[in-house]
């Protein structure tokens, strides 16, 4: 047993455990709501600093957590008993995990709700420290899923991250949307679980094992029997849900509007990711005999992703509903890149993560300030933004671009390297239809941007940014700027942990 | 070579963009002065540029070259051949002058600067790349800025007092267009890079590529109409041309003069560039076609400009029309008739550039456009009225205007190519002395209004600058035409070789 190879998960569980106890430790007014604390003697003002201070140690100590994690690092590869595999490929995804976790992070001290500020018409305050907690418990599941080498990995990591974002969901309990959110959530992911695992079950049916190694081999060696067939596309229908592919889409609008800002980020950008990163372990792994049935389903499936997606977008007026389609649509374009079943498809969807974890993050880590600032998560709410703040504005017309795929952007880039390797693939159609989407969703993009720059503010109060937030905001507008510019050492990157 | 000239003119008004979003709304002359410096430093960058081209030796000199993505055979790679010297000398005058006219915006300067010089940085780096992805890469991101500078800084298109077109109709308008086109053309191109086989994004490598192992006819004819008819949105080509007049009616007026200028030559240029050059047989075949669409081109924009009552819709039908015998020359595949065409992009870009200037400085003291509510204004501003009949003059092409030249090369080219499309081409001639002799008269004789009388002329040398530069150019190249067309033909022969034996 080589503990080295699961050292950052090491770390993530001791984090759960530390962040569950800080609730305990750090001093903090957990009574709840504005209605519980109306007895109290202490002043409000002077609570509402307690508050303050409590959520700020909270807020330090989940950052120390995931700093020790990425300092941890993965440095050797292997496998772990068989189930677990440390190769170039996790690390890499690892590393994207962690940096989403830790924008997360950032995200929730801006986060009225969360962050122990009162404010007029705020929910009643959920504990903090379980709220963090509830984050490892999510970032354990991602890291676990980059390195599964077994169906029941898979099916724990999946389950660890899902069960997690059920609560985080629903984590303001008095807020009806945040609950309905998570109720919706819960159901709709139960029942992809169930697909999950009767896939699983029929797999391990077929070859005798859950293994991925012996799987494969059982799937290139004797004639594969359609219920083994059936078994893979339903755990791929398992995993489409995490991906928000359609048909399995239904729970994104509602969640992604509903859900705490923060939470959205998370499902948007690290459970996306790791929905794919897992199907890429499952499809380049043992899957991979099976091609020719998996890959025109997918194929199929991406064009109709897209094509909701964005069209789906276009109406919207809210922006996390509009950033939830616009998610849909993205989820479309990773599917082209893995429909080719080529290396360089592979890669692509490696890039194309890549590029919208960086566009996403800013995207989400501007609407979290900025809907504080303008009173709500409506589009009209962003009348203007480009005179109370210049750069709240310019970061999110940064990120939109971005996710639209305007040079000299990340997610540009991304787009280009999925329709090359689609056109590589010589599936020319899809191609197509993933172009003309591009044009579409820069509609709905530059409808946001227009409100921001075009339209006159309601009030004129400029928006003051906290120097934690305008770095993040600074060093993920950096990256979106680098990931769409010196392509190079990212795509030396993805080739080395692309090559096992 | 860290001062090449190809990199000098490219850069500079990218790093000027970039010091300009570091410093505060407050600096208004100094970020003004920036714009001057990074354009004028462009301008000295592609004169040097033609300057230093050796016409004898032809194809493409100044080269660059970085390594930039090597797996996929993509790198960084500049330079010019004598179409593109002469285009990014066309672009230099039309930015600098811009910027020089931009001086009547006076609201949220720094933020317009910035779009206005990364929208300049990418229609240089179109102009200058010899690399599929950075051709594109450029394309688009001088696409962008159009959205946010119509957006804020444009004006409404009105008639009879009520809003036709609102600004942000026609800014979304011209975003999408052009996006969708661009795409379209993307697929093409990379279509054209996996079937090629060379692993490389790189024009002169490719057309090398080629030439030993060209693609197949068949596949090529389904590659061109993509390039061609993507690229062709921006050129703008009928019937995909509607976003082009009102795009330019609702722009700034600096904006205007670039996008009439410059931004639709892209389109002609990538045609030419890209489709003629790496698809030869797929030219051959759909030309034909083309020839005769744009006859559409010639007509229907002039008939539309004549019946319009707004300046700029007027210029825009215009430009459009214009740009019907850009592409009827290339369409022509000869020499004659392609070096007309290129020397007409650039004689068709600085007067549209002036024409839009002049517009620009007259709705700025007028504000209206409105034909029937103007005339008289050679009382007030007899400069303005002076450089607006030369503009007339040289978009009807009189001899003398470059127009005239060049006009005249696509008019003989396509007389032995396409007689029937070029006869009806010729009437194009007509209808713009129509329109355009109406616009000088309704606008600047007649009696003078009173209403007009606070309307000052460019009275300073400063104001009178970008005026002169462009109407110099225009006469220098039309009186003296031979060292630019030679530097044309330096550019076209090469990129014609494969039609040569062919032709009739």
């Amino acid at each position: 047993m080589n503990l080295a190879l699961i050292s950052v998960e090491l770390v993530a569980c001791a984090w759960i455990l530390v962040m569950l106890a800080a609730d305990l430790i750090v001093p903090a007014d957990r009574a709840g709501g504005p209605a519980a604390r109306g007895g109290e003697e202490m002043p409000r003002a002077a609570e509402r600093a307690a508050g303050r201070r409590s959520s700020f140690w909270l807020w330090a100590l989940a950052g120390v957590g995931l700093c020790a994690a990425m300092l941890m690092g993965q440095t050797q590869t292997g496998t772990f008993q068989d189930m677990f595999l440390a190769d170039g490929f996790s690390r890499y995804f690892k590393g994207l995990f962690l940096l989403t976790t830790a924008s997360v992070i950032v995200m929730t001290r801006e986060f009225g709700g969360l962050s122990g500020e009162d404010r007029p018409g705020a929910k009643a305050r959920a504990p903090l420290g379980a709220f963090y907690m509830l984050l490892f418990t999510a970032l354990l599941g991602m890291l676990t899923l980059a390195s599964i080498n077994d169906l029941l990995m898979l099916f724990i990591g999946l389950e660890l991250l899902t069960f997690s974002l059920y609560v985080m969901a629903a984590y303001l309990k008095t807020d009806a949307k945040a609950v309905e959110a998570g109720m919706k959530y819960l159901i709709l992911g139960s029942v992809s679980t169930g697909f999950l695992v009767y896939g699983i079950a029929l797999l391990y049916g077929f070859a005798g094992s859950t293994s991925f190694p012996v799987l494969r081999q059982a799937l290139e060696t004797g004639p594969v029997p359609l219920t083994a067939q059936a078994g893979m596309l339903f755990v791929l229908a398992g995993l489409g849900f995490k991906l928000a592919a359609v048909p399995f889409h239904m729970w994104v609008p509602d969640v992604y509007e509903g859900a705490p800002t923060p939470v959205v980020a998370l499902l948007s950008v690290g459970s996306k990711m790791a929905g794919a990163v897992a199907i890429l372990r499952v499809l380049y792994g043992p899957f991979m005999p099976l091609a020719g049935i998996w890959a025109p389903v997918l194929a199929a499936l991406s064009a109709a992703t897209m094509l909701y997606g964005n069209l789906a977008a276009i109406p919207q007026r809210n922006i996390k509903r509009l950033l939830g389609y616009s998610s849909i649509g993205h989820a479309g374009y990773l599917l082209m890149g893995l429909s080719t079943g080529t290396r360089a498809g592979a890669e692509a969807v490696g890039y194309y993560l890549l590029a919208y974890l960086f566009s996403n993050l800013t995207v989400f880590l501007v609407v979290v300030t900025a809907s504080e600032a303008v009173g709500g998560d409506m589009l009209d709410d962003y009348k203007g933004l480009s005179k109370r703040s210049g750069g709240l504005a310019a970061a999110l017309f940064i990120g939109l671009l971005s996710l639209a795929g305007v040079p000299p952007l990340a997610g540009f880039v991304g787009k280009l390297f999925v329709l090359l390797a689609a056109t590589s693939a010589g599936q020319l159609w899809l191609v197509a239809i993933g172009a003309v989407n591009v044009a579409i969703s820069l509609y709905y993009y530059l409808m946001v941007v227009k409100r921001m720059y075009l339209d006159a503010p309601t009030t004129a109060a400029p928006i003051r940014l906290h120097p934690s937030t305008a770095a993040a905001l600074l060093l993920l507008i950096l990256g979106v700027f680098a990931v769409g510019i010196l392509q190079e050492p990212f795509l030396t990157a993805i080739a080395t942990a692309f090559a096992s | 070579m860290p001062l090449a000239p190809v990199l000098v003119t490219l850069l500079a008004p990218i790093s000027a963009a970039l010091i300009l979003c570091f410093l505060k709304d407050a600096q208004q002359a100094l970020v003004r002065r920036i714009a001057v410096a990074a354009t004028a430093l462009s301008l000295l960058g592609a004169l040097q540029l033609i300057a230093t081209y050796d016409v004898a030796r032809a194809g493409y000199q100044h080269e660059v070259l970085v390594p930039w993505i090597s797996g996929l055979g993509i790198g960084f790679h500049v330079g010019v051949d004598g179409i593109s010297a002469v285009l990014a000398l066309l672009h230099a005058l039309c930015a600098f002058t811009g910027v020089l006219i931009s001086y009547a915006i006076k609201e949220r300067v720094r933020e317009y600067y910035i779009f206005y010089l990364i929208l300049i940085a990418g229609v240089f780096g179109v102009f200058l790349s010899l690399d599929l992805f950075f051709f594109y890469f450029f394309y688009e991101m001088a696409v962008i800025p159009m959205f946010p500078l119509i957006g804020i800084w444009g004006s409404d298109v009105k008639e009879k007092g009520a809003v036709r077109y609102s600004k942000e109709y026609a800014t979304m308008k011209l975003t999408i267009y052009l996006t969708l086109g661009a795409v379209v053309a993307l697929v093409g191109l990379l279509w054209l890079y996996v079937q090629s086989g060379a692993n490389t994004f790189d024009i002169p490598a490719l057309q090398r590529h080629f030439a030993n192992t060209p693609l197949s006819p068949e596949l090529q004819r389904w590659i061109f109409p993509l390039l061609a008819v993507g690229f062709g949105v921006i050129a703008p080509m009928w019937p995909l041309h509607s976003w082009s007049p009102i795009g330019h009616a609702a722009a700034p007026s600096a904006v205007s003069m670039l996008h009439a200028g410059v931004l639709m030559k892209l389109g002609s240029y990538a045609i030419l560039r890209l489709a003629v050059g790496l698809l030869p047989d797929g030219a051959q075949y759909w030309m034909p076609w083309l020839a005769s669409l744009v006859v559409m081109n010639i007509l229907y924009g002039g008939f539309v400009a004549m019946s319009q009552r707004d300046l700029k819709l007027i210029i825009g039908y215009s430009s459009s029309s214009h740009m019907g015998y850009v592409l009827l020359g290339i369409a022509c595949l000869t020499p004659l008739a392609v070096n007309g065409a290129v020397l007409l992009m650039f004689a068709h870009g600085l007067m549209t550039a002036l024409a839009f200037a002049i517009v620009g400085q007259l709705y700025d003291q007028t504000h209206t456009r409105y034909l029937p509510d103007l005339g008289g204004l050679a009382h007030q501003a007899p400069f303005i009225a002076v450089c607006g009949v030369i503009a007339a003059m040289a978009s009807s092409g009189l001899p003398g205007f470059a127009n005239f030249v060049a006009e005249l090369l696509v008019f003989l080219g396509g007389w032995d190519k396409y007689p029937v499309q070029t006869v009806c081409g010729v009437f194009g001639v007509v209808i713009t002395a129509v329109y355009m002799l109406r616009v000088v008269r309704g606008t600047f004789f007649g009696p003078r209004k009173p209403a007009f009388n606070h309307v000052h002329d460019a009275g300073t040398l400063f104001d009178r600058l970008p005026y002169v530069v462009l109407i110099l150019a225009l006469l220098v190249a039309g009186s003296w035409p031979q060292p630019m067309l030679r530097l044309i033909d330096a550019g076209t022969r090469p990129l014609l070789q494969p039609f040569l034996g062919i032709t009739p």
